[in-house]
């Protein structure tokens, strides 16, 4: 049940990422909040489930983008794989440590990204690049304690 | 430090057997996203109808303005009409060969790329409705961009201001061209301009028709500013796009 609430609030995300962030635009850049929804499940859900949420988030945002199918699905597992070592190694309980660790793989994300796009001939000048990538990280970083207090975890008994 | 261990043998197993997943699944790509249509037009009529609630007052005071508008309009149109006719006939006269009109479909966009590195939009007509990669898309006010991909009920439209987005443009007023490419944001930019190019801020930019099924003669834009590049060679103009590609919400599919 907890499972399923996950599952469709990561559609959820997903089908509102496609149609009303366009309106929350600023700088002509969204907050990408399939990434934070796969942070989450890393963090709350075992490494099993928590694959398959990022498998699904990384296949409801290929469906829909430019670029070949698969980029955001690898991306997100493999954050997916770092995040659940990480936090068998260190403490992230804290709502500032998972403020930080948005913060970071936003930032990485979007330059992994970017590598990616340029290696497979889908060329984007420096500027705008950077806009997307600083832009980009800080407004994801603002919305996450949002997406969080919409995610309770007390709702999840794994 | 890497080690080959039996553990990591099983997670680059599965990482191997990931990759043949995602491959298989890009054949039913088009599938999916038919399936994903009816929810994005059901979530495209819910935000219509609650950003009509949210902004009734605005709509009302816009509404008032535009009938107004529209009256004025009445009479430019009959004005309009007459010169077409007055047009027509001495074209007949010339013996210039007539322009057919644009044969066009209209679709209603229900999505938009989710990421920020891409500027498209989904529209809710595909193969069915007649719509195949290549064709030009465009508003009523001017270009917006180009079909990329087509599934039976949905299709993609990459945006002018999409950077991987180029097309052949020329000056109306000094027929100069230049290569229009977009910039992820509100404006263009059109390069390749000679240091001594006939080009002036607020000309009109057209397309040139020199690319692949654009027809000549699409607005584009219009110039807002003149800059050099960064070696001194050769300037470039920002431009202004026509339409306002945030907000689209109708487009037609020119049948070439």
């Amino acid at each position: 049940m907890n499972r399923s609430y996950f599952f469709f609030f990561i559609i959820a995300l997903g089908l509102l990422q496609s149609t009303f962030l366009n309106y929350a635009k600023v700088f002509e850049v969204t907050p990408d909040l399939l990434l934070i929804a796969v942070i989450l499940a890393s963090l709350y859900f075992g490494w099993r489930w928590s694959m398959f949420f990022s498998i699904c988030a990384g296949l409801s945002k290929d469906i829909s983008g430019l670029h070949f199918l698969g980029i955001n699905t690898l991306l997100f597992i493999a954050w997916n794989i770092i995040i659940v070592q990480l936090a068998r190694k260190i403490t992230l309980d804290s709502f500032e440590a998972r403020v930080l660790l948005v913060l970071v793989v936003a930032f990485l994300n979007s330059i992994i990204t970017r590598l990616i796009l340029i290696c497979n001939g889908f060329f984007i000048p420096l500027g705008i690049s950077l806009r997307i990538i600083l832009l980009g990280t800080v407004y994801t970083t603002a919305v996450c304690p949002l997406i969080f207090k919409l995610f309770k975890p007390s709702l999840i008994k794994e | 430090m890497f080690k080959f261990s039996g553990k990591n043998l099983t997670y680059i197993a599965f990482f191997c057997l990931l990759a043949v997943f995602l491959l298989s699944i890009s054949i039913f790509k088009n599938q999916v996203l038919d399936i994903s249509s009816m929810p994005l037009s059901l979530l495209n009529l819910t935000r219509r109808e609650i950003a009509g609630i949210i902004f009734y007052h605005r709509n009302f005071v816009q509404k008032e303005r535009l009938k107004a508008e529209i009256e004025l309009l009445k009479l430019k149109l009959t004005d309009a009409q007459e010169i077409k006719l007055e047009n027509v006939r001495l074209n007949n006269l010339l013996t210039l060969k007539q322009k057919s009109a644009f044969k066009v479909i209209v679709a209603r966009v229900i999505g938009r790329s989710p990421d920020n590195w891409s500027s498209v939009v989904i529209i809710d007509k595909g193969v069915y409705n007649g719509v195949k990669p290549k064709m030009m898309a465009m508003s009523y006010s001017g270009l917006i961009g180009k079909v990329i991909e087509s599934s039976n009920h949905v299709s993609k439209i990459i945006l002018i201001n999409d950077p991987n987005f180029t097309i052949s443009a020329i000056s109306q007023r000094s027929r100069q061209e230049g290569l229009v490419c977009g910039t992820l944001s509100g404006v263009l930019i059109m390069r390749y301009l000679n240091s001594d190019s006939d080009i002036r801020v607020q000309d009109t930019i057209i397309t040139s028709g020199l690319t692949g099924n654009c027809p000549k003669g699409l607005p584009i834009g219009s110039v807002i500013a003149l800059e050099d590049e960064f070696s001194g060679l050769s300037r470039y103009a920002i431009i202004k796009p026509a339409v306002d590609l945030s907000n689209i919400e109708e487009v037609l599919i020119i049948i070439p």
